[in-house]
């Protein structure tokens, strides 16, 4: 039995992944196979009872601590309309379609034949034909591309059917009975509910009616973080100056920069910076003033134009910090991007023009590279896996490599600011993508209250969101162009680096595996707010907190399922070391819908357990105490106290 | 008792000495020689001085511009290097061994000796002699260690007659010229609860823990009559008479007929044995391809041999309660042969000692098609899965009968591998030592070849042993809780491996211990590694124990995931020597410590509860919330120079009283205890 599971999955392996580009042809005989074999399939016995109940849909990881964003129980009191084969609805979900005697081909368990329901949120299956039902879900907004199968005159056991292509790692598989059209109106609802904004409906986000005890929208008050970091001081001041989005349309309202600056500057900078993101405050070191500032490039062009405002203004930013007469300009890009970019008006520092300044290139490529390894990656990690050439599978797809220059870079600037109390100033091209990776890792790195879950939530606010990272564009929310160029990993490259970090350091971090991967779930979803539209602007513009709830309102009315039991509150700064021999693939997220994957360390269960009788320990003693105090004032000469019954 | 600080030298003086190579100036020297008189590395009883140098440059790994001086001396047990350095380890908390100094190396575990020319190197073979200058030495040991020294400030020969001894003693090729043999401390056995299985009761008694039925105890080896592999007491089919074991054996390989290692409560047994012996003239051709031989019919094997492996199989299956028809698994064809393993580990261990910084950046950019091409990981799969096959057997009450060359090898990974999945007993320390006696030392695994104790080209090294600990260690990740033991525990092992003071791992089997043990002209005393207060003080031995360990949490069989994304590298084994990878509060030690500390906040709060609820005044303890200021290869450290020490101090007080109580580790029951 063993041979021949082995044999069963190097074949399916090298159907699936020439069934991802040419879907038709190949399927047929990909289906038949799995249906044969699926009996025999030594895979299914790795899975822990409770995730085969619920079918590979669910992640491996820690079920009991995952929230219920998957198995909703909570019913809107109102929705008197739900029939007993509904599936379970959010506030404000309701079912389009269902289309029933469908199969869901699993690539690890078979065939199952069951319900198929699509609802302006979620894809639901549900399987009739088991003991334990098989429930497969997917949020909508995880979907990037939907198509059909086969045709009416298509030969084969499920050769007709649906096949929907997600932005998380996996594909699904649906055959469809080969009458009476039985796929269209689903495909119709899919096609609608996964792609609104090309088919002019709202984004479920909209229609979403939770309320929750907490409320993420207050997660940053740009005013307090500046505070927090005892900003306005001596030489950094904060200025209203794009309250109305004026001057920067992608910045937030607020900035914090050196206090010398006058508005003209700020307006002569913005005209020299690439979309006018100049030069403001990230983060500033509270003992030695030495900062982390962010912009785009220069518009430097091929004639090497000068700025007199600009090089004043970054002098500012150096004289701001009196520990170090250098400035450091970390270019995030490769050094030959850079230069090409001087042929579209853009470029780089000349270290002639800014004296003091020390330019380093930190060569990570751009989007369109991150999302080609991404596409590697998936190719190698789903559905399944082959053995032998598993470790150069992992190299020749560059996402360690990227990573491993991205947490360089991070390091690098803390170090920077750190080691050598100097200021760092970061750009890659528009000070976006790449910016936003760097500066928000090294902040990580420099300072503990970004490592906590309410700070965790303040850095992806600011660095990413307020500092107009193209959620909208980089994920394709609600719309169909599943091939756009403007698509890429990047904020998902972002979390890979911090679950790299949380796995270097294990008690650096407040937060465990499962805030990660749930911030990236809904980061697709469309179920929350917070990563619509691509600017704060935007999302003003929109009302987005008026009409949509925010993740952090989710996620901190249940902060208990996102803790790290293993965190210490008093760690300084993370001295991480990028190599290739300490980092490593995150199975548990690329690798989440194999059940033949190790699920998460048990270990954390037991800290918890641990926890848990500590609290109680202490609880019993302090009642211990309280009676004992009690005893001892009663047997004092003091005036007595109506007491509580006594015990003798 | 050795005590390691007697003889040590408090004075220090300039500590990194940063030379650059063409300024040899004499710098300092004259300083140092004042000091230089009084350095003397420490020698144990029967430890003799064999040569000397003086004035010589240790590098810190990866570094070639920073380095301590101090005296090297090749001893007939160690290299020894001795420096006026102050000392920090203590203060770090890192292990130490009583029996080695922080900067000494076993002269078994040196595995190569290269002469440094520059920036260029040179292996030299053992056993020769130098005669030109030697500027430095670049020491790789089997344990990945690598170290380096420098000649340049020493008096002249210095160099070349260190050198010269190094690779005379350093590479004996008679086994009574390892140290063991004249080691003088006086040693009275204190182990006891570890079974040796060199006599019958421990047999007995393992016959009895297991339940097993249909096998017994024979004697047919006394005197190793018939087998020298194989210890005195055999554990054979209850069917079987000792004249049909005589007649069997001398057509197995190394006469090794099928022999008991385990029994299943439900009466399935796991059985080892050799292949069948080749007939003279074809002897080759079985090494290479024995199943093809087995399976096509063109039998070199003598027809004989088959009816007598028949037989054997026969009262194999009759020894299964249900007479169950035996599962045979053939290692020799499925896993890797010792050479590959060897070849594995060396290309593992190129990567693990990189030169310098730029080859280890360079490394980095092709580490895991590296790693994937040394093979390593995937004899590690190989082996787990062989394993899982085998516990799957056991499972469903059928015999598994082990078959390798000699059955020497992989018989031994194999089926102690297979004992841990199925029986749980084996996954506390004092089982884990009892498996490793019982089917790898007393089943005669040659440890003195394959550690490559002894220089003879015609044995094959292999760190098959390494392989197994791999293996563990793998599962060791994969169940957290599982194991009583640490992965501080298995490398401590692996290193222990290399010091020829204990009779461990010293043999190549029971016969040639005994012979030692006997021999009139220079008896060997036994002193067994399971006594390790012997090497290490109570803080060391006391990380050896897994604050995770929950005995109850688990069934009785474990399924590894053997498959290669299941796998990963073990970085504290294989990295700790390389500073570059060390991450200061890191690691998986912030896991181990912080739960240690844990266990002693609640072991502080029960007492406290007890004493409350005596009606005692309460002491107000000051429940200390421990900072591990340690790097991610605690307790071992690839850097000389210390981290933080003084937070570590209060965290290692916290871990001895969590040693001591063992109780606390199952909480329910300590939530339903009686008040």
């Amino acid at each position: 039995m063993d041979r021949k599971s082995v044999d069963f999955e190097a074949g399916r392996s090298k159907d699936a992944s020439s069934d991802s580009l040419v879907s038709d042809s190949k399927s047929s005989s990909l289906n038949s196979k799995l249906g044969q074999e699926s009996a025999s399939s030594g895979k299914v016995s790795y899975t822990s009872a409770s995730t085969a109940s619920i079918g590979n849909m669910m992640p491996p990881t820690d079920n009991k601590l995952r929230p219920k964003q998957q198995q909703p129980s909570i019913v809107e009191p109102g929705q008197s309309t739900s029939r007993p084969d509904d599936p379970p609805l959010l506030p404000g979900e309701k079912v389009m379609g269902v289309a029933r005697e469908v199969t869901y081909l699993c690539p690890y368990s078979g065939p199952a034949r069951g319900v198929l329901s699509v609802t302006n949120y979620k894809l639901h299956f549900r399987s009739m034909d088991r003991d334990t039902p098989y429930v497969v879900e997917v949020p909508l907004g995880v979907v990037s591309r939907v198509e059909k199968v086969g045709g009416q005159s298509s030969r084969g056991e499920n050769s007709y059917g649906i096949e929907l292509f997600c932005k998380d790692m996996r594909n699904l598989r649906f055959g469809h009975k080969q009458e009476n059209h039985s796929r269209r109106n689903v495909f119709e609802k899919l096609q609608q509910y996964a792609f609104p904004l090309s088919h002019k409906l709202p984004l479920f986000a909209f229609d979403y009616s939770e309320t929750f005890p907490e409320n993420g929208w207050n997660a940053l008050e740009p005013i307090a973080e500046f505070k927090r970091m005892g900003v306005p001081n001596d030489m950094w001041k904060i200025t209203k100056i794009n309250e109305h989005y004026e001057i920067c349309d992608s910045y937030p309202a607020v900035w914090a920069i050196p206090a010398a600056a006058t508005d003209d500057d700020v307006r002569a900078v913005a005209a020299f910076r690439s979309r006018a993101r100049i030069p403001v405050l990230s983060w500033i070191h509270p003992e030695s003033q030495a900062t982390i500032c962010r912009c785009s490039q220069p518009l430097v062009g091929v004639g090497g134009k000068r700025c007199r405002e600009d090089e004043r203004y970054i002098q500012l930013i150096m004289d701001a910090n009196a520990q170090s007469h250098k400035l450091y300009i970390m270019d995030a890009r490769p050094s030959a991007n850079a230069i090409a970019n001087k042929a579209k008006g853009g470029g780089y520092e000349s270290e002639d023009a800014y004296q003091n300044a020390e330019l380093f290139f930190l060569d990570i490529h751009n989007i369109h590279v991150m999302r080609e390894s991404l596409r590697k990656l998936k190719e190698l990690c789903f559905p399944n896996i082959e053995e032998s050439r598993w470790l150069s599978g992992i190299e020749g797809t560059y996402w360690l490599k990227h990573i491993k220059y991205v947490l360089t870079g991070a390091c690098r600037i803390a170090n920077r600011v750190e080691t050598h109390k100097t200021s760092v100033l970061v750009h890659c091209s528009d000070g976006w993508d790449r910016t936003a990776q760097l500066t928000a890792l090294a902040m990580l790195l420099l300072d503990p209250y970004y490592r906590t879950i309410k700070g965790f939530e303040v850095l992806i606010e600011k660095e990413w969101l307020s500092f107009g990272h193209k959620f909208q564009q980089r994920i394709g929310h609600g719309d169909d162009h599943h091939s756009d160029a403007d698509r890429s990993p990047v904020f998902l490259q972002f979390m890979d680096c911090v679950w790299q970090l949380t796995q270097l350091f294990p008690n650096a971090f407040q937060f465990n595996e499962t805030f990660l991967i749930t911030i990236l779930d809904h980061l697709y979803s469309c179920r929350f707010g917070t990563f619509l539209y691509n600017s704060d602007r935007e999302r003003v513009q929109e009302n987005v907190k008026q009409r949509s709830v925010s993740l952090w309102s989710y996620i901190n009315s249940s902060i208990d399922n996102y803790r790290n039991p293993l965190f210490l509150p008093h760690h300084g700064v993370l001295e991480p070391v990028a190599s290739i021999r300490l980092i490593s693939l995150w199975k548990g997220l690329y690798c989440r819908w194999n059940p033949g994957m190790r699920p998460q360390d048990p270990v954390y269960q037991r800290i918890r357990e641990l926890l848990v009788l500590k609290e109680q320990l202490e609880k019993q003693v302090d009642e211990c105490k309280q009676e004992q105090k009690a005893r001892v004032s009663r047997n004092m000469p003091t005036p007595p106290r109506l007491a509580s019954p006594v015990r003798s | 008792m050795f005590k390691p600080s007697d003889k040590r030298v408090s004075m220090s003086f300039r500590s990194y000495v940063g030379f650059n190579d063409h300024e040899t100036k004499a710098v300092d020297i004259a300083l140092e020689e004042n000091f230089i008189e009084t350095l003397n590395p420490r020698l144990l009883p029967g430890e003799a001085v064999v040569a000397e140098a003086q004035n010589v440059l240790m590098y810190a790994p990866l570094s070639e511009k920073q380095g301590k001086s101090g005296i090297l001396t090749v001893t007939n047990f160690k290299l020894s290097f001795v420096t006026t350095e102050e000392r920090h380890r203590e203060e770090r908390g890192l292990q130490e061994n009583l029996l080695l100094g922080d900067y000494d190396v076993c002269l078994s575990n040196v595995d190569e000796v290269h002469q440094m020319t520059g920036d260029k190197r040179r292996k030299m073979l053992p056993g020769n002699n130098i005669s030109g200058k030697v500027k430095g030495l670049y020491i790789v040991c089997k344990n990945m260690k690598v170290i380096q020294f420098s000649f340049k400030f020493s008096p002249p020969n210095h160099g070349k007659t260190v050198t010269n001894a190094l690779l005379h003693h350093a590479f004996p090729r008679k086994h009574h010229l390892l140290f063991a043999y004249d080691y003088r401390e006086p040693y009275y056995n204190c182990q006891r609860a570890v079974s040796m299985f060199r006599d019958s009761s421990d047999w007995n008694k393992e016959l009895t823990r297991t339940g097993a039925v249909g096998w017994k105890l024979s004697a047919v080896n006394q005197g190793f009559q018939l087998s020298i592999s194989l210890p005195e007491w055999l554990v054979v089919p209850a069917s079987l008479v000792d004249c049909q074991l005589m007649e069997a054996a001398r057509h197995f390989r190394s006469s090794r007929p099928p022999v008991w290692c385990w029994s299943s409560k439900n009466g399935a047994a796991l059985v080892r044995m050799a292949d069948l012996q080749p007939t003279i003239t074809d002897s080759k051709m079985l090494v290479i391809q024995p199943s093809v031989i087995r399976h096509s019919g063109l039998s070199n094997i003598v027809p004989e041999a088959r009816t007598q492996e028949n037989i054997m199989l026969e009262n194999v299956r009759k020894g299964h309660p249900q007479l169950t028809q035996p599962e045979l698994m053939e290692l020799t064809q499925d896993l890797p042969s010792p050479k590959d393993v060897y070849n594995s580990y060396y290309k593992l261990r190129d990567l693990c000692t990189p030169d310098n910084v730029r080859q280890f950046w360079i490394q980095d950019n092709h580490f895991l098609a590296q790693v994937e091409n040394s093979r390593w990981l995937h004899t590690v799969s190989a082996c787990l899965g062989k394993a899982n096959k085998a516990a799957a057997f056991l499972k469903d009450n059928v015999t598994v009968v082990l078959q390798e060359a000699d059955g020497r090898d992989m018989s031994c990974l194999v089926s102690s591998l297979t004992q841990l999945l199925v029986d749980s007993h084996f996954r506390t320390i004092l089982g884990f030592q009892t498996l490793l006696q019982k089917d790898w030392i007393a089943m005669g695994h040659p440890f003195s070849s394959r550690l490559g104790h002894i220089l003879n080209a015609d044995v094959q090294q292999s760190p098959i042993l390494l392989l197994y600990l791999d293996c563990v260690w793998q599962l060791l990740r994969q169940y957290p809780s599982a194991f009583e033991f640490t992965e501080t525990y298995l490398t401590t092992l692996w290193d222990c491996a290399h010091m020829t003071v204990f009779d461990t791992f010293l043999f190549d089997c029971e016969h040639d211990r005994l012979a030692a043990s006997r021999d009139a002209s220079k008896p060997i005393v036994l002193r067994t590694l399971w006594d390790w207060g012997e090497v290490f003080v109570e803080k060391d031995i006391a990380l050896f124990r897994n604050p995770m360990y929950n005995p109850g949490k688990f069934g009785s069989v474990l399924n590894s995931y053997s498959s290669l994304p299941n796998l990963a590298l073990w970085s504290q084994c294989y990295f700790r020597w390389v500073p570059l990878l060390e991450i200061k509060c890191g690691g998986a030690p912030q896991i181990d410590l912080g739960l240690r500390a844990l266990h002693a906040q609640i072991d502080r709060l029960q007492e406290q509860l007890a004493e409350v609820k005596a009606g005692e005044r309460t002491t107000n303890h000051t429940v200390c919330t421990a900072k591990q200021h340690v790097t991610s290869f605690f307790p071992f450290s690839a850097s000389t120079d210390p981290v933080s020490p003084g937070l570590l101090n209060s965290t290692l007080a916290l871990n001895n009283s969590f040693a001591s109580n063992e109780a606390l580790l199952d909480s329910q029951s300590l939530l339903n205890a009686p008040d």
